[in-house]
């Protein structure tokens, strides 16, 4: 059969491309949305280009551009950066065996796209976090291929900026993307345990600023889903 | 410049539990959280796009979006590849857009 054909290079990067073929379609409108955001707030299309390639997480580049635009100190942006982006240090967590045995320059520059698309794209295939040399082919693949779509896609943003028709479209696309990838791994008590007590807590707690209410369901629902898995072992 | 500190900021938090302190020093029962992590981050992530920052009460009032997620779950329920809930999703937005 495809046993030959499973070990090849080759292989893992065809399938880092398809996965991020799909999850490229969800991302489109959140990138095109932050390029619209940063020439519709004044920040610029530098800002949010520059945005993109560095910060390279969505929601806490909305949160930076609009905090630029309204005069925010910088200290104050950082920090609301940091917090909004928090949930970056659980994944990193999460995907740590994946980095182990890799060479140096992989382990201090690839965790750069650690994001919650990557994430997810992992997650779905976790048999990859037990191969170090196929994990790289894959990560770097489905990260750099990422990074490329998000920092193109935001530039097309900014320059579509002035002919798009405001749509709450653009707002659905990312969110939908979670729920395609979220909804499989709701086979499992736990996870269903922790998904429903987080997006509780998370949207209950979501008028706290800085991303406070989406850390605070994020760490609730990781607490619920262990119980519920300790209780039934 | 408030960019690049805010991208240092960021990739501290990326680099931190992978490469500075590995994650696999952390103790056994924060480790068998983090298994756990994936449905409550992306839950979590849903349920704050659908409420902004207006808490459980933006939920009585029916939205675009509302629709266009719950559409989006149940084409996930039936189809495995995630682009499918995403063009649905969207689909429904607009569609509701322009008949209202």
């Amino acid at each position: 059969m495809d046993i030959t054909l499973r070990h090849t290079p080759a292989v893992e990067v065809r399938v880092a491309l398809r996965d991020l073929a799909s999850v490229a379609v969800g991302l489109a409108p959140f990138a095109v949305l932050i390029g619209v955001t940063a020439v519709r707030t004044g920040a610029g299309a530098g800002a949010g280009v520059l945005s993109s390639a560095t910060v390279f997480g969505g929601s806490a580049q909305l949160t930076a551009l609009a905090m630029i635009s309204d005069g925010a100190s910088p200290l104050a942006v950082i920090a609301a950066v940091t917090l909004v982006n928090a949930r970056f240090l659980l994944y990193a967590a999460a995907l740590e065996p994946g980095f182990r045995g890799q060479p140096s320059w992989f382990r201090w520059l690839a965790p750069h796209f650690v994001v919650d698309p990557s994430y997810a794209m992992v997650t779905r295939r976790p048999d990859l976090l037990e191969d170090p040399s196929r994990f790289r082919r894959y990560w770097l693949t489905a990260g750099l291929g990422l990074a490329v779509t998000w920092v193109a896609l935001t530039a097309a943003g900014a320059l579509l900026a002035p002919v798009l028709p405001a749509s709450s479209a653009l707002d659905v696309a990312a969110p939908a993307m979670f729920l395609a990838v979220l909804v499989p791994q709701l086979r499992a008590r736990p996870a269903r345990a922790g998904a429903a007590v987080a997006a509780v807590v998370a949207a209950t707690a979501s008028p706290l600023p800085d991303g406070l209410g989406l850390l605070g369901g994020i760490a609730a629902g990781v607490a619920a889903a262990t119980l519920s898995d300790r209780s039934a072992s | 410049m408030i960019m690049l500190g805010a991208a240092a900021a960021t990739y501290a938090l990326r680099v931190l539990l992978i490469t500075v302190v590995p994650a696999r020093r952390l103790p056994p029962a924060l480790r068998r959280g983090l298994g756990h992590l994936a449905p409550a981050a992306l839950a979590a992530l849903v349920a704050t796009a659908l409420v902004g920052h207006r808490g459980l009460g933006a939920l009585v009032t029916l939205s675009p979006a509302h629709v266009g997620l719950a559409a989006a779950a149940l084409v996930a329920l039936r189809f495995r590849n995630p682009a499918l809930p995403v063009l649905a999703a969207v689909a429904v937005v607009l569609t509701w857009e322009v008949l209202t």
